[in-house]
């Protein structure tokens, strides 16, 4: 039982760098893609948040971006492969467009995500690992302390620019 | 004279998991619990929501791991978009957003 | 495409009770809360804790259609509160 768990331990980083990095390339901190994301991003921001932290928060919540494609493509990769990732990034595109997103950093994600966990497949960490490490990496951004996130993420686009 | 365990009593073998796919759906379950307890104890109404997102991506996995068939994972997707969509319906409505109507605050 | 279905992980019976939990305590919660987005995101609650007892008996189309359905009938809910205000 030990050693499925530091598999999804090492997924989860995987997982957390894929998608922080991809949200970053998309400008997802700069500004809100729908308008559930500004309102939350001001509610984190009351509550003590990094206001780029908190829109960055309020687009993971509000939209398919590269979190929902990395877990996605982590499911579809357990359930038929490399094909069954390829399926998950249309469904992720199409997802996009359902709710009035104009970015693909969800689909863009999805296609990293699928190639990262067939990858990790090949080495010997089970695709089932990724699916556990992702929910672990959101848990960490999410839902854990938010103004301690927000100021994380904050600080990370910060050093981007 | 062995005595028999009363019927109904869940053995101790049964809870321990015996594959990595059952590790990994226990992790996603007690997250998924911890983000539904986390959900109804914030007392800011918007603030609620990432811990909705955490609970529904938990969801999300936990119906993936469950059967390894293509339908499972469609059912992953729609819920998942589903969720996304009513949270962000419900962000846009609560802050004053949906129809051209005066804010609420 | 396997032709029946092969539950490969068999789930313990604990975790079905877990999720039956959280959703008798996404209804109360409902029942009790005053603001009606409260009682809406006690709903999504509840619908969430309801997928994994639907897939694990092998009704995958009903959740696929419960997924679909819920959410819409939320977004209606929040259009018509929102043209019942003066």
């Amino acid at each position: 039982m030990i050693e499925p768990l530091l598999h999804i331990l090492i997924a989860a980083v995987c997982c957390w760098l894929n998608f922080i990095i991809i949200d970053m390339i998309f400008n997802l901190p700069r500004e809100g893609g729908v308008s559930g994301a500004t309102a939350i991003a001001e509610a984190v921001r009351r509550g003590g948040g990094d206001i780029r932290g908190g829109t960055m928060m309020g687009n993971i919540v509000s939209s398919p971006d590269a979190s929902a494609g990395t877990l996605l493509a982590a499911c579809g990769v357990y359930c038929f492969g490399i094909a069954g990732g390829l399926t998950a990034t249309v469904l992720v595109y199409i997802g996009n467009r359902i709710c009035h997103d104009p970015g693909y950093a969800g689909t863009t994600g999805c296609f990293t995500a699928t190639g990262i966990v067939y990858g990790g497949s090949l080495i010997g960490i089970p695709p089932s690992a990724f699916i556990a490490g992702m929910v672990l990496a959101i848990l960490t951004i999410q839902g854990v302390w938010h103004p301690w996130s927000s100021r994380l993420l904050g600080a990370v686009w910060r050093w981007r620019n | 004279m062995v005595q028999q365990a009363p019927r109904g009593c869940l053995e101790v073998e049964e809870l321990i998991p015996a594959s990595p796919d059952q590790v990994a759906l226990w992790v996603c379950s007690l997250v998924a619990l911890y983000g539904a307890v986390r959900v109804i104890t914030e007392p800011d109404t918007l603030r609620k929501l990432p811990f909705l997102n955490v609970f529904s991506f938990a969801i999300s996995g936990i119906i993936a791991l469950m059967i390894p068939h293509p339908l499972a994972l469609v059912a992953a997707v729609a819920y998942f978009v589903g969720s996304t969509f009513e949270s962000n319906a419900i962000a846009s409505v609560y802050a004053g957003g949906m129809e051209k109507g005066e804010h609420r605050e | 495409m396997p032709g029946a279905w092969r539950r490969v992980s068999t789930v313990n019976e604990i975790l079905l009770w877990l999720f039956g939990a959280i959703a008798v305590t996404g209804s109360v919660y409902t029942g009790i809360s005053r603001d009606p987005f409260r009682k809406l995101i006690a709903i999504g609650l509840l619908s969430g804790a309801v997928m994994p007892l639907l897939i694990d008996r092998g009704y995958v189309d009903i959740a696929i259609a419960l997924s679909l359905i819920l959410p819409v009938s939320t977004i209606v809910v929040l259009q018509l509160c929102r043209k019942g205000e003066p």
